[in-house]
């Protein structure tokens, strides 16, 4: 069950990251895709893999 | 739904220790690569040291006047203790400054958020849910509580009502027009509402509040059963503070507090070496690492707050680590006649066996080469003049068993003494520079 959401997490990290690239010139996605990126952070920490822990 | 997070608040207790082992080189690693603190102060040691939780040990301590001190660098306020570039700090809190001067506490958002997340802990082991509508009767200013509290309520999808600026019987009428069924508020705070209420004609469990959560003071538990009776609803506790965050809450056994885990690891160690882990029943000082906040780094800080180690077991299912009690601060802690003496100890006798007496004070001073003790009780308007005596003598008595102290005793007329909105200042040692730990 963790395993399948780290994976979600991780793609919406990889989506964020993204966006933040492509907001470069856009001051609003850019802050909005990096609050994205805050809670990616946050789910990743809450969502710890058992067995080998990380951050 | 039972837990705020399942997964994590049920985990073995190996996994979370292997998950706190590994969370904790992660912030060390950050703390020492970030800020000028740890840079300094753990030049010596490298994650690859911390092989074991064991190996913890190793590092030394952080207190508060260390962070003081690397605060005087750049930049400004933050100085050394700041962990991301200042452009990202978003939020401005500090502690109140009653031991010295405030530390100024740095938020990004990033950290605010996480730190909102383990509040979030709290307030659901406490049953706060969606249908709950939360006065929070303070005007938060700089300090950094009932930010928490507001933030989380609203994360958790509670409908939170701001009761800032207003005094107290205009929060009781705010209460009462919102129908609001949920309180945060400091205990001693809590009693005083319900004094003002009464004399106003309102009984306070006509408020309808049927869930409070406590911050702020240690809370003995007769004050907590007090409260309950009161207003007849289900009262919390939690614990924490601006540095560490709030790192242990009450879940609805009421037995005691769970350490949130992992975001926090804490340590409660003897208070004469500091060096050993007690064991359950045991009173220690907590030590507190955050485990995932970035912005302010904290390795093993010492909060000073003295508490009772609790069971390992839980009827709740929640697998982490417990407190029994908040015992209260070393730094409250004095020796008065070679006794060691806490203030809570007081409030324990007063709230459990003197529904008579509405506020208190305690005093001590030096009388040429003897310490007094001295205890100022104000007695409530229904208490007929004639029992007034009959009174001291019980409390005299009472204190005696319960301190080990012989306890001056001033009874005083409704109303005498302050009252108090946050934190009650009921201690007062007058000795001078002379705090006998």
């Amino acid at each position: 069950m963790n395993e399948q959401i780290r994976k979600e997490i991780e793609r919406l990290e990889e989506s964020a990251i993204k966006l933040r690239a492509l907001g470069q010139e856009n001051p609003s996605i850019l802050k909005n895709a990096e609050i994205i990126l805050t809670f990616v952070y946050i789910l990743k920490f809450i969502t710890p893999v058992t067995g080998k822990a990380e951050n | 739904m039972k837990y705020w997070n399942p997964f994590l608040e049920t985990l073995p207790r190996k996994e979370l220790n292997k998950i706190e082992l590994g969370y904790f080189r992660n912030i060390l690693s950050y703390a020492k690569a970030h800020t000028l603190l740890y840079r300094e102060k753990l030049k010596e040691i490298t994650p690859d040291d911390i092989k074991t939780l064991d190996d913890i040990k190793k590092i030394p301590f952080t207190d508060k006047e260390e962070l003081r001190r690397y605060q005087e660098n750049p930049p400004y306020p933050y100085g050394g203790i700041l962990g991301v570039d200042i452009e990202k700090i978003t939020t401005f809190r500090q502690t109140s400054g009653t031991t010295g001067k405030p530390v100024y506490v740095p938020e990004s958002y990033e950290s605010w958020q996480w730190r909102i997340e383990a509040w979030c802990h709290i307030l659901y082991m406490a049953g706060f849910r969606p249908r709950h509508r939360i006065f929070l009767p303070f005007g938060y200013n700089v300090y950094v509580a009932f930010w928490e509290a507001h933030y989380a309520s609203e994360k958790l999808g509670c409908e939170l009502i701001p009761g800032g600026a207003l005094d107290t019987k205009g929060r009781i009428h705010k209460v009462i027009e919102t129908r609001a069924n949920g309180m945060m508020n400091t205990p001693t705070y809590g009693l005083h509402i319900a004094e003002e209420a009464r004399k106003m004609g309102i009984e306070p469990a006509s408020l309808g509040i049927e869930r409070m959560l406590c911050a702020g003071e240690p809370m003995p538990s007769a004050t907590r059963l007090k409260l309950e009776e009161i207003y007849r609803c289900d009262v919390y506790d939690h614990i924490g503070g601006t540095e560490p965050c709030a790192w242990a809450g009450m879940c609805e056994a009421k037995d005691g507090m769970h350490i949130i885990e992992p975001f926090f690891l804490v340590e409660i160690l003897d208070r004469e070496t500091l060096q050993r882990e007690v064991k359950e029943g045991e009173i220690g000082v907590a030590v507190v690492t955050p485990l995932g906040r970035r912005s302010f780094p904290l390795i093993r800080f010492n909060t000073k707050d003295l508490v009772i180690k609790g069971e390992g077991s839980c009827p709740c299912g929640r697998t982490s680590g417990k407190i029994r009690e908040v015992v209260g601060r070393t730094d409250d802690l004095r020796k008065v006649r070679g006794v060691l003496f806490s203030p809570k100890t007081v409030e324990e006798v007063i709230r459990k066996g003197f529904q008579e007496i509405e506020e208190f004070e305690i005093i001590v001073e030096r009388r040429g080469l003897m310490d007094v003790i001295s205890l100022r009780a104000e007695v409530n308007s229904q208490l007929p003049i004639g029992s007034i005596e009959q009174t001291k003598g019980r409390l005299l008595e009472s204190l005696k068993i319960a301190t080990n102290l012989s306890f001056n005793v001033i009874m005083e007329p409704p109303g005498s003494l302050p009252r108090y909105m946050l934190k009650a200042k009921r201690f007062r040692d007058m000795r001078e520079g002379d705090k006998n730990e």
